[in-house]
């Protein structure tokens, strides 16, 4: 009887020690739930020259301005015919973007600290924005219905990112590259975009690491 | 007293491994009889009278082997090498009716792949063992490259996997994860095709996959192993085990992971993901005392698929339980048993480190079974299931999780009317709270044998309970559209009828099966033009029907072959389209040979599978069913070439060439085999116990 008394202890403690919801859930990191206040501004490193951006460009109906000479970020509704602020570098709507009059080049390479004076900016060729529209309502994609609004693009900055809708989910692929942005004041800009998703996992909040200004001579 | 003759000797198996347990007899005084021992040794006395015998070894599931001679008094040693019976009639199985059953005696057509196949196929995944050793068994892509089962018109839904009998928490697209099914440490795989909810209750809709783990009979046993292939495909695992009085442990871990393939910049598959996991198990036997056994057991798994730069999804599962077998007499026994399984997806950030779980399946289940034998009436099972299924996922609406019991009562009747005919009958009662639905499952077999002629004739009902992610999924899918749950749907439930014919025949074993089901309300999701998304609903029904060929052969020789063929017919009837994709001829084929020599033990085999082309309408247009077109997916062919070599001290070398011919798609569909072309591994694997116990020797 003792053995039988035994098998029910372990039977039960089993039982109790299995919690209903499951076991190890220390294992995993919470989710963060005010995830959007962390997109949207602008860390700047020691050096004042490098730095990282969060962008929350989730909104199908927003363009979202990054200004890295004030270091700010403001935005505007497409839908409601918000006009740009007045001094912005490049923007970003969802995975499109477009510069204030600037010109990008895409560099061969893979991480934005490799910029320096032994760079060799020569070979480089640098594309203005083209006419060009973007999606503002993807509600009605399933029944072969988008909603477009015109819009200046930036061909070479936009190949951040290749989004393949013909399955779903989407895929997506960064390009992994680093991009040099050509303001309207000539300075330059280097930018590496690093991830499209917040620490909830949703899509759209976009991490840039920067380098600014790029000197073309010299190392910064 | 006359003078007598010792004839002594040593059975052994084709490879060369001592058989105990082998009756060896005079044909001509069945009086005469010995027993070989745990070293296959056997002594037996003859009388010296100057007379010819014949001399008969026999063992269950072998083919006898006769050998004559003439006494005299003279001291004689003659050894025997036994071979086995095609398809290992001999096998116990439990699957078909849940209680140990001789595989020639089953009522319902049961597919052993044994580890000896699992060793000469050198499949490194169940999907690749499944695919290669049976027909009509097609494991495609679904959405988001998640695997997908067609076994013959079933989904993996409607196919019940089993680890020892237990069901596996979690599912992705509709299908377990079957990366969990390791092949290591894995005595056999029992596949019954057809409805079996009479005796496993929901999802057993279309068949019963069931993994069976090897018994630990040997004192101690410690095996390593590895296996490296094209695109970086390494498996690596161990074992240990030890089996000393009332207690035996088996512990086993595998590490695997392959790199990302490049299929084509076209077609609907681009890539396949890059993955890596690890898996362990731990079961424990107490013998307690001769009627009473404790099983304990524990397991963990986790596999990381690299889906993307910045992000993989990792998968985990937690196992774990305990079971008590008593036997209350000689004819009656009982067996408790508890189960806990968790299943969890988490999403890795690869910049960050965090590690977020998004969906958890946690499953507890109690178990109780009993059978008592009556010497006429036959055998009679009963028994119950209650289970706690807890669901939390990033699929439903706030506040994230849903929970329902479950609870079933079965009963099987199995009488042997005679020694030819035999009838089983089983009953199940399911009962499922928040699907507020409830299920009887009939089933009834009857076997009747004519001397190397078995015929075997089956009813089986089958359903599938709506899960808790079809009634209440509220999903984004991409911010491009919603998929809703329905709490309204009803069962599925398949009426399967089937019919076969088995002969056998010394080396010769030829099954045929005729089998036909018809399935009311498969479970799908379908677009709701009120809704704007697509949502859960019951389809009308199918009727699936076909025809199942098997033939197998081993000669003397050393030379096997197995052909087995699938005719499946799949009628999904759709506003007038039919949009099966289940291809219509499967067969696979293998021809093999073994050679046992003084350096051990050489097996060459060459697998092929061929699946025909099929037809389908594909919607082209989610939102409008109207707008739909013609599709057909090519049929392949491809074979696979193993060697493998044994030597004497437990190291075995395995080379193979996968794709043999070099297949390669010219579109990727979703259901064209995810290769480039032709592949090869290379495999090395050490028992390491067989050097001791060859050093003893020496």
């Amino acid at each position: 009887m003792v053995a039988y008394r035994k098998l029910i202890v372990l039977m039960s403690l089993l039982a109790v020690l299995t919690s209903c919801e499951g076991i190890f859930g220390g294992i995993y990191d919470e989710p963060v739930t005010d995830q959007d206040s962390r997109f949207s501004h602008i860390e700047e490193n020691a050096d004042g020259k490098s730095g990282t951006i969060y962008v929350d460009a989730h909104a199908y109906d927003r363009w979202t301005y990054i200004d890295l000479h004030h270091k700010t970020i403001d935005t505007s509704n497409i839908v409601l015919g918000q006009s740009a602020p007045h001094d912005w570098d490049f923007a970003l709507h969802r995975y499109d973007a477009k510069t204030n009059n600037g010109s990008v080049a895409e560099t061969m390479l893979d991480n934005v600290n490799f910029i320096d004076g032994r760079f060799n900016f020569a070979e480089l060729a640098f594309y203005a924005d083209v006419d060009s529209h973007v999606v503002i309502d993807m509600s009605n994609m399933m029944s072969g219905t988008l909603e477009y609004a015109p819009s200046d693009v930036n061909p070479v900055l936009s190949r951040w990112m290749d989004v393949d809708l013909s399955q779903m989910p989407p895929i997506y692929t960064m390009s992994g590259r680093v991009y040099l942005a050509q303001f309207a004041d000539s300075t330059l800009a280097a930018l590496q975009f690093v991830n499209y998703m917040n620490e909830s996992f949703a899509k759209g909040y976009i991490t840039i690491r920067y380098r600014y200004p790029v000197n073309k001579v010299g190392k910064n | 007293m006359n003078a007598q003759q010792v004839l002594e000797g040593t059975v052994y198996n084709i490879e060369k491994v001592p058989l105990s347990g082998v009756t060896i007899k005079v044909q001509e005084d069945t009086t005469l009889v010995a027993i070989t021992d745990n070293d296959g040794r056997y002594s037996l006395l003859l009388p010296s009278n100057n007379v010819s015998y014949t001399i008969v070894a026999h063992m269950f599931g072998m083919r006898i082997s006769r050998w004559g001679m003439k006494s005299s008094e003279e001291r004689l040693v003659h050894d025997f090498v036994l071979r086995e019976k095609i398809q290992n009639l001999g096998t116990v199985v439990v699957t078909a009716t849940r209680t140990p059953k001789l595989l020639m005696d089953v009522p319902m057509v049961t597919r052993v792949i044994d580890a000896r196949d699992i060793q000469v196929s050198d499949a490194g995944t169940v999907q690749e063992l499944l695919q290669v050793e049976l027909p009509g068994i097609e494991f495609s892509y679904t959405m988001n490259q998640q695997v997908n089962l067609n076994m013959q018109g079933f989904g993996g839904n409607s196919v019940l996997f089993l680890v020892d009998g237990e069901r596996l928490a979690g599912e992705t697209m509709d299908n377990v994860d079957y990366a969990r099914l390791t092949l290591e440490n894995v005595e056999r795989i029992e596949v019954v095709k057809g409805a079996a909810s009479s005796l496993y209750g929901s999802n057993a809709v279309g068949g019963v996959v069931n993994l069976i783990s090897s018994t630990i009979n040997d004192p101690w046993t410690l095996s390593i192993g590895a296996r490296y292939g094209s695109f970086n495909d390494g498996r690596y695992n161990g074992n240990f085990s030890f089996n000393c009085g009332k207690i035996s442990s088996v512990t086993n871990a595998q590490y695997v992971h392959t790199d990302p393939i490049h299929l084509s910049d076209s077609g609907d598959i681009h890539n396949i993901y890059g993955t890596h996991s690890f898996n362990t198990k731990e079961r424990l036997l107490f013998r307690i005392n001769d009627r009473l056994k404790v099983n304990a057991r524990a397991g963990y798994f986790f596999r990381e698929r690299e889906s993307a730069v910045v992000s993989h999804e990792r998968y985990r599962d937690f196992s774990g339980g305990t079971k008590v077998d008593y036997a209350i007499n000689d004819s009656s026994d009982i067996s408790l048993s508890y189960s806990f399984d968790q299943y969890d997806k988490s999403d890795y950030a690869c910049l960050s480190g965090a590690d977020v779980r998004d969906y958890s399946n946690v499953q507890h289940s109690l178990r109780g079974i009993a059978s008592h034998v009556h010497p006429t009436l036959g055998t009679l099972t009963a028994g119950g299931d209650a289970m706690r299924d807890y669901l939390m996922s990033y699929q439903f609406a706030a506040p994230g999780y849903h929970e329902q019991y479950t609870a079933d009562a079965f009963m099987q009747w199995d009488w042997s009317v005679s020694e030819k005919l035999n009838v089983v009958t089983s009953f199940r009662y399911d009962y499922f709270s928040k699907a507020n639905a409830s299920h009887l499952s009939p089933k009834l077999n009857i076997m009747y044998k004519i001397d190397e002629v078995t015929l075997r004739a089956t009813y089986a009902n089958g359903f599938r309970a709506p899960t808790l992610k079809e009634m209440y999924m509220n999903f984004d899918m991409a911010n491009i559209f919603m998929i809703y749950g329905n709490a309204d749907l009803k069962p599925e439930v398949s009426n399967n009828a089937n019919f076969s014919v088995e002969w056998n025949h010394n080396a010769c074993h030829i099954t045929t099966l005729a089998f036909y089901n018809y399935v009311e309300n498969r479970i799908t999701t379908m677009w709701n033009i009120a809704r704007n998304g697509m949502v859960y609903d019951n389809m009308a029904p199918v009727n699936i029907y076909g025809v199942d060929f098997a033939a197998s052969a081993r000669w003397d020789n050393g030379i096997g072959a197995r052909l087995s063929y699938v005719y499946t017919h799949e009628s999904v009837d759709e506003n007038g389209l039919n949009t099966s994709e289940t291809r219509p001829h499967t067969a696979t084929m293998r021809v093999d040979y073994r050679y046992a020599w003084r350096w051990g033990v050489s097996v060459i085999a060459l697998n092929g599978r061929a699946l025909s082309a099929v037809t389908s309408d594909v919607y082209t247009d989610l939102t409008d069913l109207t707008q739909h077109e013609r599709q057909t997916y090519p049929g392949y062919v491809m074979w696979r070439l193993t060697a493998n070599h044994t030597f004497k001290k437990g190291v075995k070398l395995t080379l193979t060439i996968d794709n043999l011919l070099g297949y390669k798609p010219e579109y990727y569909y979703s259901n064209s085999p995810a290769t480039v072309g032709r592949t090869y591994a290379v495999g090395l694997s050490w028992n390491i116990e067989q050097a001791f116990e060859k050093s003893d020797e020496d």
